[in-house]
This record gives structure tokens, sequence and C-alpha cells, in this order.
């Protein structure tokens, strides 16, 4: 059993309480997210999770190792890949990862083809001996990537590995972590692309400020849903569906050929739904303005941001 | 500690400085500077008999120069700057245990000053196929000179991890390395200065006609510097240690025919107290004088103070050192002020 699991864990640095007693837990052969706005704790909460950083109390186990007992066994079950990668300016995309296998006591040789398949993996096999320093923001994340998995990790952490990906990369990125997690390896993964997020995580940790916080009632929290009618919406129609909906007229605003209408559950939309159908409107679209993770990320109870 | 992951991280530091233009730019301005020091000592020395050993002496001299002069540039920033440019937590992730990134980059700075040390290496033997110079004095001189290049390599390694900016870092190793070249001369002189000590000398006075008179004596009194109190701060002066260390050879007169000889004979002096200056009576002219003792005689009679000199050294360079492993431990507890771990 290879998961993750966080217990009670807390860090502070001076004043600023980065992480407050934050327990959750990230399951093997799962994608778990991990939202939360920024300067949340989700960087720091990795940076203990990747054995870097100690908690100042409650305890984090990777697997069947305490990082703080055993930092060793817990680096080799786990691949880290940081938000901002420091790659060695002049060394090539191949000798970066050569060097980091080197360093996980790999063999030279062996080394060599594991640096030539996951250049492959994730796609820079073209650019593997140009050096570091030439690479786009998005070719150096996909480097990152391929330097967390050159030991074979059975528990990956992986901070904003979507940024600076182009719309390709970030599926190609998906298929991956899909794979991996289908493999039986654990897989935490940060994001603020909520709508790329939520098509590849299973579970969801919410962070706010260094806290861990209950999703559900955020979750249960009103959601505008999107509502367009065939041809050109005009403020006439945005009245008849108004009407439909038992709204006064001039309640509803046309907005890029759609309106927003709040329902304050799925049964309160679909009557809705059922109701303007049956006012003899041509409805096209009738959708969720955010996707389920931005909806419960941007209810999330809010309190001082920390750095 | 594992020395294939020492060597990895040691070929990392030295690939990324092999790479850079302004590496070979340095070596050359290097072997520039020791090409003229060399011609010009060959002109100064020409005219003794031990013309290889004056040269040998000031080539090293200036080889020790150099690398204190250019190390801390090349090994104040290695772990900070490292920080810095988010590298550091990437190799902290892996199987490299701290020990092994401390060792690997305090091989790499070591490594890096040896490089000054080969590219010295022609001009030494020139001085030495000029004669004169004791192959011992080549082979001390030598070990000095690496025992040197770590324990600066080994300070600004400390100091690049235990201070968050690059550049605060390779402004403390400086200080350090002044502070043993310069701050040990600054201290000798002003202990020497502050503690005195009475001489009384007295001569013959002269009566109106300028005629000496034999039945008195005039007694002055002065004040002397008590060097020989504060002479142990001097041992801890690299060029003080590499000359102290170094065998010497003697003319016919015991004066030291190098640069090391030199050096040394003026340290060990100042281990003397101050004596009255030996007293001359012109009533007796034809009375044997005290003779001052020779070079070789000072120089066979004090106390070597070398090993004392590079213990102290030792000490600062090994407490930074230490300060730094520990700093640069993971998981972190404590970071050093101002830093992030990634």
């Amino acid at each position: 059993m290879s998961g993750i699991v966080a217990d009670g864990v807390s860090r502070s640095f001076g004043a600023v309480h980065a992480v407050r007693s934050a327990s959750f837990r990230a399951e093997a052969g799962r994608v778990t997210g991990l939202v939360g706005p920024n300067g949340a704790g989700k960087t720091t909460l990795l940076l203990m999770l990747a054995s870097l950083l100690a908690p100042d109390t409650g305890t984090v186990r990777i697997g069947d190792v305490d990082p703080m007992e055993d930092p060793l066994g817990a680096r080799r079950m786990l691949g880290w890949m940081p938000d901002a990668l420091g790659a060695w300016p002049s060394l090539t995309a191949r000798e970066t990862i050569v060097t980091t296998a080197r360093l996980y006591s790999i063999e030279r040789d062996a080394a060599h083809a594991r640096a030539a398949e996951l250049l492959a993996l994730v796609g820079l096999s073209e650019l593997a001996d140009a050096p570091a320093k030439v690479l786009s923001r998005g070719q150096k994340q996909k480097l990152g990537l391929a330097r967390a998995l050159v030991h074979d990790p059975q528990v990956l952490l992986l901070d904003e590995p979507a940024s600076g990906l182009d719309p390709d990369a970030r599926v190609q990125l998906r298929v991956l972590l899909r794979r991996l997690a289908g493999e039986g390896r654990t897989v935490l993964i940060s994001s603020h692309i909520l709508s790329e997020l939520e098509e590849v995580i299973d579970d969801a940790v919410f962070l706010v400020a260094g806290s861990v916080v209950d999703a559900d009632p955020a979750l249960a929290a009103a959601r505008a849903w999107r509502i367009r009618l065939a041809g050109e919406a005009t403020i006439a129609d945005a009245d008849r569906v108004a009407a439909a909906l038992g709204m006064a007229s001039g309640a509803l605003d046309v907005d890029r050929n759609a309106m927003l209408v709040g329902f304050a559950t799925e049964q309160a939309a679909a009557a809705g739904l059922r109701r303007i159908v049956e006012a003899g409107i041509d409805v096209t679209e009738f959708s969720p303005a955010q996707s389920a993770l931005e909806h419960t990320f941007l209810n999330l109870p809010r309190s001082e941001p920390h750095a | 500690m594992n020395p294939s992951h020492i060597g990895t991280i040691a070929r990392l530091e030295l690939t990324q400085r092999l790479r850079s233009a302004g590496w070979y730019v340095l070596l050359g301005c290097f072997a520039l500077i020791l090409l003229a020091v060399t011609a010009y000592s060959f002109v100064a020395y020409s005219y003794g008999d031990a013309m290889g050993a004056g040269v040998f002496s000031i080539v090293v001299n200036t080889v020790l120069l150099l690398v204190v002069l250019v190390s801390p540039t090349l090994s104040g920033n290695a772990i900070n700057g490292d920080r810095d440019a988010a590298t550091l937590a990437a190799v902290q992730v892996t199987a490299a245990s701290t020990g092994d990134i401390m060792i690997g980059k305090l091989v790499a700075a070591v490594a890096t000053g040896g490089a000054f040390l080969v590219v010295a290496v022609p001009f030494m033997a020139v001085s030495l196929i000029g004669g004169g110079a004791h192959p011992a004095t080549l082979a001390v001189s030598l070990l000095v000179l690496a025992i040197e290049i770590i324990i600066v390599a080994a300070v600004g390694v400390g100091f690049s991890g235990l201070i968050a900016r690059p550049l605060f870092s390779v402004a403390a190793t400086y200080l350090v390395v002044a502070a043993l070249t310069i701050g040990t001369l600054i201290a000798f002189g002003l202990g020497g200065a502050a503690f005195r000590t009475e001489i009384t000398t007295q001569t013959r006075p002269y009566d109106s006609t300028g005629n000496v008179v034999c039945d008195r004596w005039d007694t002055y009194t002065s004040e002397m510097p008590r060097f020989d109190q504060v002479w142990w701060v001097l041992s801890a002066n690299p060029f003080v240690v590499l000359a102290d260390a170094t065998p010497t050879s003697f003319d016919a007169y015991g004066y030291p025919q190098d640069m090391f000889g030199q050096i040394k004979f003026g340290v060990r002096s100042a281990q003397l107290p101050p004596s009255p200056y030996p007293q001359w009576d012109e009533c007796h002219p034809n009375r044997p004088r005290e003779e001052p003792p020779t070079a070789q005689e000072v120089i066979d009679s004090t106390v070597p103070s070398w090993f004392v000199g590079l213990g102290i050294q030792i000490v600062i360079a090994g407490s930074l050192f230490a300060g730094a492993w520990a700093r640069t431990r993971t998981p972190a507890r404590m970071l050093p002020p101002g830093t992030r771990v990634a």
C-alpha cells in the first residue's frame, strides 16, 4: 500500500502559519487533486510530503515510511516535481535526466536508457541534446516531469505540472497521469487550472489558509447555469425565460448570447429546464456555468490569505 | 556517504563551470600573470647563486595569492546559488544525502582551485630547473598550497550554506581570507605596539671637548614593542604557514636564500623578546662584542608555528562547513533566514 497519509500536519515560518493541522489521505491507484487559492500552503504541504521540510507537528507517511525517520526510504519511493523547476542551465535535457538518475544510484548504462525512454515519453526527444537554458517554460515543465519519473516512483507529487503547457501537452499529461494511476501509483497534483484538473482527478483535497476544508457545503451552494437559445439571444428572450421560471421581467441579462440563472440544487435546475421547455422556448444549451471543481473552489470559505 | 553520488555532484558543478567561457579567460589571465612574475623574478634573482630557489618561492607565493583571491568566488555561492536557481532541492530530493551534496560541492571547489595549481606547475618546474630549489621545498609547498585551497573552499562552501544571498556569502569568504592574510598582520602590528616594555641602554657620555668620559655611564630608557607576545597571531597567515612549513636553505652567511626563508626569519625573529642593543664601550673598543644571531640561528632556536596556523585555519573552515552541513540537512527544521526550500 503506497498511498500518502498526512495527519495533523502543521508548519509555520516565523509568525506565518503556512499549514495548520492538515489531515488527508491520497490513495494508491488514484489521482488526488490538491486545490486551494494562492498562498493556501499547497507548496509547503508538498515540500513536507517530499521529505524536504520537517513538519512542526503531525506526521506524514509515504507508503509505510515516515520521511522524518527515513528520508532516504521515502525519497526512493517518491517523485517530486516542484512548481519552479530549477534546471541546470548548461546541461542538456539528456544530461539532466542522466545526472538525476545517477543520484538515485542508477547505473550509467541504465541511466542513459532511462533518459531516452523518458524524453520520448514527455515528447522532448528532439531537444534531448539542447542545453536546458534554451528550453521554453513548457519544455522545462516536461523536463521536470521526466526528472520526477526517473526512478520509477510509486508516489508522485506534482506541483502545478500543467503550467506553461500547450493544450496538446496538457492532454498528453492527463493521459499520462491516468496511466500512472492505473499502474497502481499514487498521484497527488496541485493545479490552478481547475477545468483541467477536473478531467483527471478522482479525489480532491481543498486547502484554504493552511487548513484542509470540507468541500461538501461549498459543493451544495447555489450554482449558476448557462442557458442558450437557438439564434441570437435578445432581451425579449431573456424576459420569456424569466417568465417561464416565474421571475420578474428584466431579472435576467443576456451575456455572450446566453443567460445565467442560479439554481440552489440540481433538482431545482432540472425543474427549471422542464418549465422552459414546456413554455415552448427553443433551448440548445443548459449547462453549469462552472465546472463542479471550480464551483466548489469559488465557494470555499475564505479567510485571510497567508503568504 | 556515497562516492558515486559525490562524484556525480562534483561533476555536475564542474561541467557547468567548464562550459562557461569566463572560466578559460580567468585561467588564461592567471597563466599570463605567472609568466610575467616568473620572468621578472629570474631577472631580480640573477645576481645570486641560488636563482631557482628565489624564483620558485616568488612563483609559489603568487600562486597562493591568486588562489586565495579567486577561490572565494568559485566556492562562495555553491549552496545558496543553487538554492536561488531552485536546483538544490532537486538534488536534495534524490537519494543523495546531505553529506554527498556538501562533500561533492567541496570536491568541485577544490578541483577548481586545483586547476590553478596545474596551470602553475610548468612555472614551478622552470624555476626548479633554474637550479637551487630543493625538491623537498617543492613537495612541501605543493602540499601547503593544496591544503590552503581546501581551507578556502571549505570556508566558501560553509558561508554559502549559512548565508542566504550569494553576494554576501562571497563577501564573507573574502573577509575571512582578508582577516587571515591582512588582518593577522594588522593585529600583529597593533598588538606588538600595545604591549611595550622598557629597555635601558647605557652609553658613555662626552665632555665639552668631545672626549669620551670613561668613569660613568649615561642611561637611557626607551619603550620597545613586545612582538614576542603576539607572534602567534601571524601563524594563521597562509603566507606564513607556507613559508614556515617550507624547509629553508641558507647561504654562507646563514642568510635564507629564498623568500620563504626571509618571511620565516622575520616571523621567527618576532618570537624573541627584545634585548638591549649590544653595548659598545668606547673606552674598551677592543673588548669583543656579542654578535647578533644569524638568521639560521634564529630559525633553529625558535618554535615552528605552521601547524598552529593550520590548526586555527582548519578550526575556522571546519566549523563553517559543519554549520552549513547542519543548515542544509533535510527534512529541514530551520532554514537560513530569507530562504525557501524550493
